[in-house]
């Protein structure tokens, strides 16, 4: 498959979004109720703990809570689901009928589909954040957090793209969706930076592939300098997408053996 | 070839252990369509038709058997066929209803490889072609079935195929919409070339698109020939509808069935093989009592029941 094709899908996926501005108001404004309790929220227990949680203040709890919740808000909320729809009604199928490999265009399309939506709610994150707590701790660490983000939602794509695959044995992927969400909530420090995990829980998380897709850029925005991070996004990067194309392939195989 | 499939079988097991139940969805399947030729494969749900659609389109791997695509083993090298066939599911769009078609077409060209230029080219010539090319520019989700449909017909054309697969395409539109997309099929065909492989329940689609109908029924081939032939065999029972101001005798001619009979209207059956049609109608128009009339072919479910009817070659 070439380049340009992909290229074209991510286009295409972004040109639906901004031409359906709708969804993406949604969206904005689920993501700042969101972004609003919860920065609240961490303001409140970083006070009653002296002005540092783990080494976070109130202003960079808030810059990461507003970058984490924009790199998983962004992404569609149902996709592993959707997905799994597709597998399991054969829609899929008919997919299979393009000289380019589905995997590969349904990624380009979600990162399309996907990159607006990021730009906006970062953007709007970065003026709540800005009013209610302070600039950003570091601006050095947001010019880091900023190709962060988009590594984060590369790799949190291809990852429910490799669960949803379930769908091709198991015809349903909506419990895979569910304990997916929770697994980023927790060990992708969504919610709670890694930091302030229990030491086990913490450790355990170190070997899982989540906390590129939220952590990873939040820790960068919180002011954090640790460039090694985008590094460990792309080395988890490349685990998932090889992990994506051998199950999606076996999938595709299975289906072709067994019938839609 | 175009199309060639021998002894083509597809076995699918559902159920667990104890349970479980081997279907055969086709059996001992072949069949052979020459280049340019228009074939309406047809047969009732659950016949086989989509499971044989999908192996000869690479999506589906037979149980058993051999089958080639343009020289190529379907599902061997489905990518590489992609490229050579077109294929429109009535059911299922290739465009994005947010999108105008030309944006579409712009992420299928890549796709299939099509530098810009060759794109813009393509095109230009579909949009001339089918009538459309007012309708590229605007969003599909304001096109109406029919106008859509040309669209995707455009999408599937895009990569110039050499065999276009169509399954249900006229299904949900308007009578006007639908002879317009027959059209468009035979004059493709005609000026280019392309095979059609046409899949569907409206006989009407079958009369002025295909030349050749191939009828499965169970898995297996049941009917295989000319839709001239096909007409003069199976469509020769014509239904006649008469309006009448008087009351009139029911013509007594063997072949003719009395549907209803009222003092104001007439339905009756003519096996044409038995009694040409004329001859009804002559005797019919006879007299002063008749002042509306109309011949109409059986329902669909008619014919194809009579064709299902048949036993396997």
């Amino acid at each position: 498959m070439t380049r340009r094709a992909l290229v074209e899908a991510v286009r295409g996926a972004a040109q639906r979004v901004i031409a359906e501005p709708g969804g993406l108001g949604v969206s904005l404004a689920f993501y700042l109720v969101i972004v609003g309790v919860l920065s609240g929220l961490w303001r409140v227990a970083v006070e009653n703990n002296g002005g540092d949680l783990a080494g976070y203040s109130a202003v960079a709890l808030t810059w990461y809570i507003i970058t984490s919740e924009s790199a998983t808000v962004a992404i569609h909320a149902r996709l592993i689901a959707d997905i799994g729809d597709d597998i399991g009604s054969g829609a899929i199928a008919v997919e299979l009928l393009r000289p380019a490999s589905v995997l590969g265009l349904r990624v380009a399309a979600e990162v399309g589909r996907t990159l607006p939506k990021l730009a906006v709610l970062w953007v709007a994150g970065g003026l709540l954040a800005t009013t209610v707590a302070g600039a950003p701790p570091r601006p050095l660490a947001l010019l880091l957090a900023a190709p962060s983000l988009v590594l984060a939602v590369i790799a949190n794509l291809i990852a429910q793209h490799a669960v949803a695959a379930a769908a091709f044995w198991l015809r349903d992927a909506g419990s895979a969706w569910f304990l997916y969400l929770k697994a980023v909530f927790i060990t992708g420090g969504m919610i709670i930076p890694l930091e302030l995990l229990p030491n086990g829980l913490q450790r355990f998380s170190l070997f899982l592939p989540f906390r590129a897709m939220a952590y990873a850029p939040a820790r960068l925005a919180a002011g954090y300098i640790e460039p090694e991070l985008l590094l460990q996004q792309v080395a988890w990067i490349g685990v998932l997408a090889v992990l994506a194309v051998a199950v999606f392939g076996a999938g595709e195989r299975r289906l072709q053996v067994v019938g839609g | 070839m175009g199309i060639e499939a021998r002894t083509l079988t597809k076995v699918f097991e559902t159920g667990h252990r104890r349970n479980r139940r081997r279907i055969e969805a086709v059996r001992e399947l072949t069949l052979s369509v020459a280049d340019g030729e228009r074939v309406a494969y047809i047969g009732p749900n659950g016949a086989g038709k989509s499971t044989s659609i999908k192996i000869l389109t690479g999506i589906l791997h037979p149980t058993s058997g051999e089958a080639t695509v343009l020289g190529v083993t379907p599902w061997e090298d489905r990518q590489r066929l992609a490229r050579r066939i077109g294929t429109l599911f009535g059911q299922r769009s290739v465009l994005w209803l947010e999108l105008t078609p030309r944006q579409s077409y712009r992420m299928l060209a890549a796709i299939y490889g099509l530098d810009r230029g060759a794109e813009l080219r393509r095109i230009a010539q579909l949009g001339e072609l089918l009538g459309a090319s007012d309708l590229f520019d605007q969003p599909v989700r304001s096109l109406s079935l029919g106008q859509r449909m040309r669209c995707e017909l455009a999408a599937c054309l895009l990569h110039d195929p050499e065999i276009l697969f169509l399954d249900e395409p006229t299904i949900g539109l308007d009578l006007v919409a639908k002879q317009r997309f027959r059209e468009l099929l035979v004059g493709l065909n005609e000026q280019q070339g392309t095979t059609i492989f046409l899949t569907s329940h409206d006989v009407a689609d079958i009369e002025h698109v295909a030349k050749r109908a191939i009828v499965i029924n169970h898995g297996e081939v049941i009917y295989d020939d000319e839709v001239a032939a096909m007409r003069r065999t199976l469509l020769a029972t014509k239904v006649v509808e008469v309006g009448l101001i008087a009351p009139l005798a029911a013509p007594t001619r063997p072949g003719v069935t009395m549907l209803e009979h009222t003092d104001h209207t007439m339905r009756l059956v003519v096996d044409t093989h038995v009694t040409p049609i004329r001859v009804v109608l002559d005797e019919l128009l006879a007299g002063p009592a008749v002042v509306d009339i109309s011949v109409v072919d059986p329902p669909l479910e008619q014919v194809i029941a009579e064709i299902y009817e048949r036993p396997a070659r």
